[in-house]
């Protein structure tokens, strides 16, 4: 049998599940603790969204997004190692199109113009959602693909201080260690103030006790990671609210760290400063950023260093019933930002450059209707990004207390604004470069049922064509320097289902993810590019899958996580492939309660089946290992 | 009701850890189809793979003309090479892969047996550090040039001084012994009892080494980076450094001539074969084009061993190769094509005289060839 078809039948096997009702929502509920849904989503219409749990978060929060991601969503990584460089393919993109928000400002990398997924912890943000499809007339820049929205929420519906202390300890001399406060307080009558400070650290030795795993290299790297994050609000009784939010990250790989001639270390530094003013009505956020990588080979002391400076700077107003229209919500906003960047690669000199858009985005709501009409020009400084508009629509089939039915359509352009390393890289880097062109389209069908008091389904079936024109690509047969030069067809269809028990003393759930992926070049520039024409793209596996399962009572809870993935092709013309693979976890977590102190534990068995599977670099991945991590939370009223 | 759902969800639990394991089983397995062995006859190319990806193959061209199999050390021994390929060749019924990786200290040879290709052992770190060549010495001693572990390319101390060559006993398979040589060592040619090396690491001597006790005797001061080519129709030996191509009396060591090759300095020659008849040589002068987004073009040329001067004017073989070769007996010439380091590249096939016989398609760089 061939892993294609183990897919098939484990999406068969989960309709089955779902069909006889025995399983139910997963793990989707969220707390309802969103204030304002973050501009992206209210907007883009018609589009697909999915907030990842509480629950799952904190199961994940010694992880990295890669992590949470590669569990929740279909979203295909490209991971170099244990710990190493992960970027992310999403819908059959590449790694720049997948645009990454925190609290609402882009903070991919600007030199290389994606986020390496592995130095972002899930501790470093309180919410995450994943936008599906391009959304450039919400997001702007780099949302060809999709967007992964990171949010930092105050918990204002629990007043009090609380804390927390964690550790983290597992195979290979790995550990992580956490701690932070938070509190929500009354200011006077009329004001409150909430605050979080957070600190994280993560030390992983990956001392394998293997060099070789079925015959293929498992190589050797450590890292070691910091973060500190530092969120203060204030709100008051008229909605208004003035937040502060640091977060700053430090990641610091080291690749063969035993070899002193060969070894490589990479070091990201990020430093996040944002502040915003925020009614219901207008939204103003200034923001500075600080992206540092040091890269050294053999001796650490003189690293090729790169280093972006952004300041970023945002005002968004929002009109209910413009033009006297009482079903219509208007925002129009403009955005503006000025780059410094120096980077050895470039050659010594300074580059600067300013990034403006104006956007005008527009949602009706009628009985059964929902819609959205959004523009947006980019304006940056020696380029011409194309205007971006989208439309989308929901229409709801079926609305009753039980069963809801909607019918979703979108469809919008995108664009993509090439990296700074695509235009500026000494002799390799184009500064002709145009910004890429895409065009979304997608339609899907979404379904919420309750067939009885504590059973709860959902479902939600995607299908999605993106062409993107002007695909930037370093081209292998110019010694890779960088062109306009492809025509990239991505088309899809996803599936996700979930079913959910709720009951007095037990609770279980089951959710299934699937995601069909065909991603192309269509266009014909050389003779050789015949044997490329048509295939999947590199890193783009055809079927992915996700599960995950859960028995619950009272405190005590049991997960799987699994994913499936086909093969991923590494060559143009599909000759050569990593295998597919299926990987699962199982954790088991309980809580205890020490007086005030509630301390949950968490033992983790990964690649439970120690499935030898391969990186990038094909060398063999980590076989079975575990972790163990405890959490005391202490909360006060006070 | 909770008992219920207590045991539905066990059950279920049940057939998805069942589901789980099959998957988990099913995924390793990979349907074959039989396949011809390169028992005898036939090519083997070498295909060199992209570096970062680590996928250097090899396909056999079967004597027959028919398909050629891809990627036979995996569809034998069921895993891949996980290196850039740099040489092979074979000695007494055995065959050796040269296997660079993107990582110190993974380098490593592979031991076939020649005719089936299953793997019967693999020299590691740190007795082969960067290898870059092989030719059988004797009855199962094989040398297989090394770099060493290499340093830091821009900070000028990428080769490490010396190299070595790594003298291989067949019937242990096993290293028996490095022999310190020069910096950046790189091709091997085996000249009656003497093994000369070249160099890729800026050194100006070729090493001379006796291949009965492995020891290193004195060098010819030639030029930049000499690399040995062959041994002409009359005896004399010809290595290649900066820009010419230089004859020397294989016995006296005494450079009888300097041949200058083309007239362009922006071209670069490489890939030197000398023709069946071992009166001709063949290389390969290329160019990047400024005008062309920097594109690598070039052609073959050809010139008579006698010849006084080699202008590269009219080419022999109108194509840029990336690896060429001569089979010793029929003369036919042997040209690898890579469009890029990310698709297949193909092989044509010429006569000596430089009229086209047919092509057919290999994996990621065709590079060298190995005419069993």
């Amino acid at each position: 049998m061939r892993c294609r078809d183990g897919v098939f039948l484990s999406f068969l096997i989960g309709s089955f599940f779902a069909a006889n009702g025995q399983t139910n929502d997963t793990d989707q509920t969220l707390p309802t603790v969103t204030v304002r849904g973050t501009t992206p989503e209210r907007f883009s219409v018609g589009q697909k969204i999915q907030r990842i749990d509480s629950v799952t978060l904190e199961q994940f929060r010694f992880q990295t997004l890669t992590d949470v991601l590669t569990y929740t969503t279909p979203i295909a990584f490209k991971v170099y190692g244990a710990g190493q460089l992960a970027t992310s393919s999403f819908r059959g993109t590449s790694a720049n199109h997948t645009a990454v928000l925190w609290n609402g400002i882009n903070i991919n990398q600007p030199t290389v113009g994606l986020t390496d997924f592995s130095t972002l912890p899930v501790a470093g943000f309180d919410q995450l959602a994943v936008q599906y499809g391009s959304s450039a007339s919400c997001v702007g820049s780099d949302a060809v693909g999709g967007s992964i929205l990171l949010m930092s929420n105050p918990k204002w519906q629990q007043p009090g201080f609380s804390a927390s202390a964690g550790q983290q300890t597992g195979s290979f001399r790995n550990n992580g260690t956490q701690a932070g406060v938070r509190f929500v307080t009354a200011l006077g009558k009329r004001w409150q103030l909430a605050g979080k400070t957070f600190l994280n650290l993560t030390n992983y030795k990956n001392d394998f006790p293997y060099r070789e795993r079925g015959h293929y290299f498992v190589e050797h790297s450590t890292t070691r990671q910091k973060g500190l994050i530092q969120d203060l609000s204030f709100r008051n009784a008229k909605n208004q609210q003035l937040s502060f939010n640091i977060w700053l990250t430090d990641n610091d790989l080291i690749v063969s760290p035993y070899d002193t001639t060969v070894r490589e270390r990479t070091r990201s530094q990020s430093y996040r400063f944002l502040s915003s003013y925020e009614t219901d009505k207008l939204t103003v956020r200034l923001g500075y950023i600080r992206d540092i990588i040091d890269y050294a080979r053999g001796n650490f002391d003189t690293p090729s260093h790169s280093e972006t400076d952004r300041l970023v700077s945002r005002i968004e107003k929002e009109f209910t019933k413009p033009f006297s229209w009482e079903n219509a919500t208007l925002r129009v906003g403009g955005e503006w930002s000025h780059y410094w960047t120096q980077v050895d690669g470039y050659g010594s000199s300074l580059i600067q450059e300013d990034r403006a858009d104006v956007f005008a985005l527009l949602r009706i709501q009628l009985a059964k209707w929902l819609f959205s009409a959004n523009l947006r020009q980019a304006f940056v400084s020696r380029f011409d990004p194309p205007i971006t508009p989208s439309v989308g629509a929901e229409y709801s089939v079926l609305q009753s207390a039980t069963t809801h039915l909607t019918a979703k359509a979108s469809l919008g352009r995108s664009y993509r604004v090439p990296t700074l390393n695509e235009r500026h890289w000494k002799e390799l880097g184009n500064p002709n470069l145009r910004p890429e062109n895409g065009f979304n389209l997608e339609a899907g069908l979404s379904a919420r049922w309750l067939p009885a008091n504590r059973i709860s389904l959902s479902s939600e079936a995607t299908v999605f064509r993106n062409r993107i024109d002007d695909w930037s690509y370093w081209n292998p047969e110019y010694g890779y320097r960088v062109e306009n030069l492809q025509l990239v067809v991505a088309r899809g269809l996803e599936w996700n289902g979930s079913v959910a028990y709720t009951g007095p003393l037990w609770q279980s759930g089951l959710s299934l993810n699937y995601a069909l992926t065909h991603s192309s070049q269509k266009r014909v520039y050389s003779t050789y590019a015949q044997d490329i024409i048509g295939k999947q793209l590199v890193y783009v596996p055809k079927h992915v899958g996700r599960l995950s399962a859960y028995v619950a009572h009272g405190k005590t809870r049991l997960t799987i996580q699994n994913q499936v993935n086909s093969r991923q092709y590494i060559t143009f013309d599909n000759i050569q492939f990593l295998r597919g693979f299926v990987l699962t976890n199982v954790l088991l977590e309980t809580q205890v309660k020490l007086g005030p102190v509630a301390t949950r534990i968490q033992g983790q068995v990964n690649n439970l089946f120690d499935t030898v599977y391969l990186n990038v670099k094909r060398n063999a991945m980590p076989g079975r290992h575990f972790t163990v991590q405890l959490i005391c939370n202490l909360h006060t009223k006070q | 009701m909770i008992k219920k759902v207590t045991t539905a969800s066990a059950v279920r639990l049940k057939l998805a850890l069942s589901l789980l394991v099959a998957l988990n089983w099913s995924c390793t397995k990979d349907n074959d189809d039989p396949m011809p062995l390169p028992n005898g006859a036939g090519v083997l190319v070498i295909n060199q793979g992209n570096f970062m990806d680590n996928n250097g193959t090899i396909t056999y061209l079967p004597p027959d003309g028919s398909t050629p199999t891809y990627d036979i050390f995996n569809q034998i021994n069921k895993r891949s090479l996980t290196g850039s390929l740099q040489d092979y060749t074979e000695s007494d019924g055995k065959g050796l892969i040269l296997v660079d990786n993107t990582t110190a200290g993974q380098d490593k040879v592979e031991i076939i047996d020649a005719n089936t290709f299953q793997s019967l052992a693999t020299l590691k770190s740190p007795e082969i550090e960067n290898p870059r060549s092989a030719i059988r010495v004797s009855a199962n001693k094989v040398y297989i040039s090394c770099w060493d572990v290499s340093g830091n390319a821009s900070t000028g101390t990428f080769f490490k001084d010396p190299g070595y060559i790594a003298v291989v006993d067949l019937t242990t398979n096993t290293v028996t012994r490095k022999i310190p040589a020069i910096k950046g060592v790189e091709t091997l040619l085996l000249v009656g009892n003497e093994v000369f090396a070249g160099s890729a690491g800026d050194a100006t001597q070729l090493t001379v080494i006796d291949a009965i006790n492995d020891q290193l005797k004195t060098g010819i001061e030639i030029g930049p980076n000499p690399n040995p080519v062959a041994v002409d129709a009359n005896g004399k030996l010809w290595v290649y450094s900066s820009g010419e191509m230089v004859r020397i009396n294989a016995q006296t060591k005494a450079i009888e001539n300097r041949l200058k090759i083309g007239t362009d300095p922006a071209r670069s020659a490489s890939r030197f074969r000398i023709s069946a008849d071992k009166q001709y040589f063949y290389f390969v002068n290329s160019y990047y084009d400024a005008a062309d987004n920097y594109k690598e073009k070039g052609e073959v040329y050809r010139f008579a061993i006698t010849d006084t001067s080699v202008p590269t004017t009219t080419p022999f073989i109108k194509r840029l190769f990336s690896g060429m070769a001569v089979e010793p007996n029929s003369g036919v010439i042997y040209g690898g094509i890579t469009p890029s380091f990310k698709q297949a590249g193909y092989v044509y096939r010429y006569q000596a005289t430089g009229t086209l016989i047919d092509s057919v398609k290999a994996e990621i760089a065709p590079t060298v060839f190995y005419f069993k």
